[in-house]
């Protein structure tokens, strides 16, 4: 136990919040038009309000909460692809964030152009990509296909290739958001093995799913948030209660 | 915990914090940050370079000829329409050569523009959902432009060599120098409207609009002498000739057509270039990479929101 309390903090957020205006005039002509009126055209809402966690190395983390409760922002402010509008994010570590498999493909190149392009996104050396290679390729089971324009791709094999090309990326922190209800079923359970070995190995999950069972299966934390205030922090089973409660108050 | 999970704890543990995102910092100390990013990204840099090109012309028979085939036409149209059939050609021997040096620098500095300012935009789905340090995105429009650029190059000095007109001489080196204004200023330009057109889509319809008057301004089918010649039967001041000159690009294109237009420099064809030539040049990117600084300041502060603007 007293290693487990030694393990230091990966994540600090501190004092987020994020403000999101919304202009309804996009164009020139538009904002001419309205601009002595220029702040009726204006709408803003806070996606998150005075959010502080800190995160220690090896915890696997639920982010839950209501559709718009601000649990995918907070997951991109963590990601660095959103700038809160004031409090700040640290961390320390390598982060890979699988927001959306396959990102990064372009579909008009080949699986394997794309595994280079994709694994350099996500910061891997060319170096390195080649000596994963193999190793992405058997993963996704599709090695007949690698060199096939991944526009021709199923739904299932771009996934595959995706999730292949990121757990190999070797994160210390991994966020997750939603992708793991992809692929056909013995897929999922490849994934989920794979999430099991990556806590075993010590790397920072944080995780925003729907789905409370895979929640209550992995996580050994939730933070539940409502209208961008966190609600909730705490252990699994607590937390999911919490979230049925703060459907009520919608 | 595992040997794995406690080497990863304590290897973690002797990290420094780093923030999240992209450091705005200060006016020096963000702008050297955000040039390391780039480079510590190169590798990415090259491959989105060579992504734009392979999947440009991924699926059509010609392919990569088509990059060629539009300056061709445009410089065939311009030797007919201008040089041949409105006389432009008198007094600019080898017109050919004159027009195409023009046209293959101009076409640099229209593509970097035009990729660039949509350089955000057309990649909207990466940066909704990774982070990467965004200016690497125009960066590669530029590189691309400037490969486009390469062949063209290629074409040119073939066609000197066709036409027993080898750029061989000491002004060659102006080449270079053009090449660079062209390639600082695009960069400028489009980091601050890709950037901008996040939140005003009009600014691609502007640049649409402005190149095109950009072409007509710069000496490209016309010659600067027929300039100098215009101003001074219209009486105008030296200054007004200045004001012409301050155009970074005329500038660049100047100096280009000196270094492999050379039957203009011939005693009979006697082309006028502007006064210290090479000067201006240096004069030219020198401001060019301030402006560099300067778009990267607007860029780093508009680029915090493109994930939600886009």
């Amino acid at each position: 136990m007293s290693t487990v309390s030694a393990a230091p903090d990966v994540i600090h957020i501190n004092d987020v919040s994020k403000r999101f205006v919304i202009r309804k005039d996009k164009s020139l002509k538009e904002r001419i038009v309205n601009f002595r009126r220029s702040n009726m055209h204006k709408d803003d809402f806070w996606a998150l309000r005075d959010v502080s966690i800190s995160i220690t190395a090896g915890t696997t983390i639920g982010l839950l909460g209501a559709n718009g409760s601000g649990k995918s922002t907070l997951l991109k402010v963590i990601g660095g692809i959103i700038e809160p509008s004031s409090g700040f994010v640290e961390r320390r570590g390598r982060l890979a964030a699988l927001l959306e498999l396959g990102a990064g493909f372009h579909p008009d190149l080949t699986g394997r152009e794309n595994v280079y392009l994709n694994a350099s996104i996500l910061g891997l050396s060319k170096q390195e990509t080649d000596e994963y290679f193999q190793s992405i390729v058997d993963f996704s089971e599709i090695s007949e296909f690698i060199d096939t324009q991944v526009k021709f791709y199923s739904s299932g094999m771009y996934v595959r290739l995706a999730f292949a090309i990121a757990v190999h990326v070797d994160p210390d922190i991994l966020l997750v958001d939603e992708v793991l209800a992809v692929g056909d079923e013995p897929f999922q359970e490849k994934c989920m093995a794979k999430i099991r070995e990556f806590q075993r190995e010590g790397r920072t999950i944080v995780f925003v799913s729907h789905a409370a069972s895979q929640i209550a299966e992995l996580c050994d934390r939730v933070v539940v948030l409502s209208h961008g205030n966190i609600i909730f922090d705490g252990e699994t089973e607590p937390g999911i209660a919490a979230l049925r409660d703060s459907f009520g108050s919608h | 915990m595992g040997t794995e999970a406690r080497r990863r704890a304590s290897r973690l543990a002797s990290l420094p914090f780093e923030r999240a995102g992209s450091a705005n910092g200060s006016a020096v100390s963000g702008f050297a940050s955000a040039v390391r990013e780039a480079w510590s990204h190169r590798e990415l840099l090259d491959l989105l370079i060579r992504r734009e090109l392979k999947a440009r012309y991924k699926d059509s028979s010609l392919g990569f000829l088509w990059s060629l085939i539009r300056p061709l036409v445009m410089l065939a149209i311009y030797y007919f329409a201008i040089g041949k059939i409105l006389g432009a050609e008198r007094g600019i021997p080898q017109f050919a050569i004159f027009v195409f040096s023009g046209l293959t620098l101009w076409g640099l500095f229209s593509e970097i523009i035009s990729g660039g300012t949509m350089s955000i935009l057309s990649n909207a789905g990466l940066i909704k959902k990774v982070y990467l340090p965004r200016e690497i995105f125009p960066l590669a429009s530029t590189g691309s432009a400037m490969f486009n650029f390469a062949v063209q190059l290629v074409v040119l000095i073939f066609a000197t060599v066709v036409l027993l007109q080898i750029p061989w001489q000491i002004e060659i080196l102006y080449a270079p120098l053009a090449i660079l204004v062209v390639a600082v200023f695009g960069i400028a330009f489009s980091l601050f409207l890709s950037a901008v057109n996040v939140y005003l889509r009009d600014v691609q319809y502007l640049v649409e609009v402005s190149l095109l008057i950009g072409f007509w301004i710069s000496p490209i089918v016309y010659s600067f002498g027929f300039v100098v010649d215009a101003l001074g039967r219209a009486g105008l001041p030296g200054w007004v000739t200045e004001i012409y000159l301050a155009n970074p690009i005329t500038i660049a294109i100047l100096a280009f057509q000196k270094a492999f237009w050379i039957a203009g420099s011939t005693p009979e064809a006697g082309a006028i270039y502007p006064e210290h030539l090479g000067l201006r040049l240096v004069v030219m990117i020198i401001v060019g990479l301030l402006c560099v600084w300067g778009a990267q300041r607007v860029f780093s502060r508009l680029q915090g929101n493109f994930a939600q603007e886009i």
